[in-house]
């Protein structure tokens, strides 16, 4: 007998359930499934207007932290930056020149239309490295409560950025139980 | 209205993951079928879902001229059946016994031929000890019925390579067969 033959002889089948074709099947969509779905970020990502984009960019990493996304970077044909995203914990920011999408910095407009709540693990430390980053303190460290349900107890501070935009920076101290939430305190 | 060929398709899924999931409505059985007779269906069923897992990431680099899939796929699954040696040669060894039991007795053996109780185990040894590449040619060849320039495909050799790791399967086979099994293949 030949080689081939005698080889072919102990061919033997494993008998399979057919359902194990749909769980294999149901193995490879949740495969194609995950590649499909793209990475999850923010779903709202502020956008913000300066003056000058390479110093803002610069302030916002020493002052306050935060950390450009290195491959987000957009440069104009000079060199310059035409968009750039910092990361800080789960949130993201963009930052552009202004006159872009009609926005306006707060230092050529005069007057800032938003400031944006910044959650830290640690607010007396933020607070004391805006300080020494130059950072200008529009209203110092205080707790507050406030709320509604459920009512929560923050240390904030607010500092303005070197083109006068607003940055209110909160540590969630806790929950505020029920027994305390017979007075709800001034909004701030 | 012709059916898309599977180049068609893999090429469709590129834009339409999921289209993906007809190349293995058309091909999962038979691959269940293969990666079960050499490692067992309960194996070959977690196997068969990795196997189109990895040709999902890399349909990119599906040759397009080829109408049919089906030698990329036994090309994918052969890598897998390397990680999976002693499982497939227990099974080689226990289809050894079976093919036995099928074989009745041979009353006109003479002095030099071979039982098949001492046949097919060596026969399952001699399998077993080929190298990974005459071994891997042999078994689609003879066990899957694929063509040369299937099994050329599927190992992505040139049909030369593969004429030649067959004839040197089937030598170490008769060399093993004809020496009465006192000496083994070596591995190269």
């Amino acid at each position: 007998m030949k080689p081939v033959d005698l080889a072919r002889k102990l061919r033997r089948d494993a008998a399979f359930e057919p359902a194990a074709l749909d769980r294999g099947k149901a193995v490879l969509m949740a495969a194609i499934r995950q590649e499909v779905e793209p990475p999850r970020g923010p779903t709202i990502v502020p956008q913000i207007p300066y003056l000058d984009v390479s110093a803002a960019l610069s302030f916002l990493e020493r002052a306050f932290g935060f950390r450009e996304i290195p491959t987000a970077r957009l440069v104009t044909a000079d060199g310059g930056i035409d968009h750039a995203m910092l990361a800080f914990g789960g949130g993201v920011i963009g930052i552009g020149p202004q006159g872009h999408h009609g926005t306006i910095s707060p230092k050529s407009g005069g007057i800032e239309s938003q400031y944006i709540s910044v959650y830290v693990d640690d607010v007396d430390a933020h607070y004391q490295r805006a300080v020494a980053e130059g950072a200008r303190i529009a209203n110092g460290l205080g707790d507050y409560v406030w709320g509604d349900r459920p009512y929560e107890a923050h240390r904030t501070y607010e500092a303005l950025d070197p083109e006068g935009h607003r940055w209110r920076f909160h540590q969630l101290l806790r929950e505020v139980p029920q027994s305390e939430r017979r007075r709800r305190p001034r909004e701030h | 209205m012709n059916s898309p060929s599977d180049a068609e398709v893999i090429g469709r899924s590129l834009d339409d993951p999921e289209a993906f999931g007809l190349i293995y409505d058309r091909h999962a059985a038979t691959l269940l079928r293969f990666l079960g007779r050499r490692v067992g269906a309960e194996v070959a069923e977690g196997l068969v879902g990795e196997l189109f897992r990895i040709a999902f990431e890399r349909r990119k680099t599906f040759d397009a001229s080829r109408a049919i899939a089906l030698p990329w796929l036994y090309g994918i699954g052969s890598n897998l059946l390397l990680k999976h040696r002693r499982g497939e040669a227990r099974r080689l060894r226990a289809s050894a016994r079976m093919a036995v039991v099928g074989e009745p007795p041979d009353k006109r053996a003479g002095a030099g031929a071979l039982d098949a109780r001492l046949l097919f185990p060596r026969v399952a040894d001699a399998i077993e000890a080929l190298p990974d590449g005459e071994r891997e040619a042999l078994l689609l060849f003879a066990w899957e019925d694929l063509s040369y320039q299937s099994v050329a495909e599927a190992l992505e050799l040139p049909i030369g390579t593969v004429r030649s790791r067959l004839n040197r399967a089937r030598a170490h086979l008769r060399e093993l067969l004809e020496l009465g099994g006192e000496n083994r293949v070596r591995s190269r």
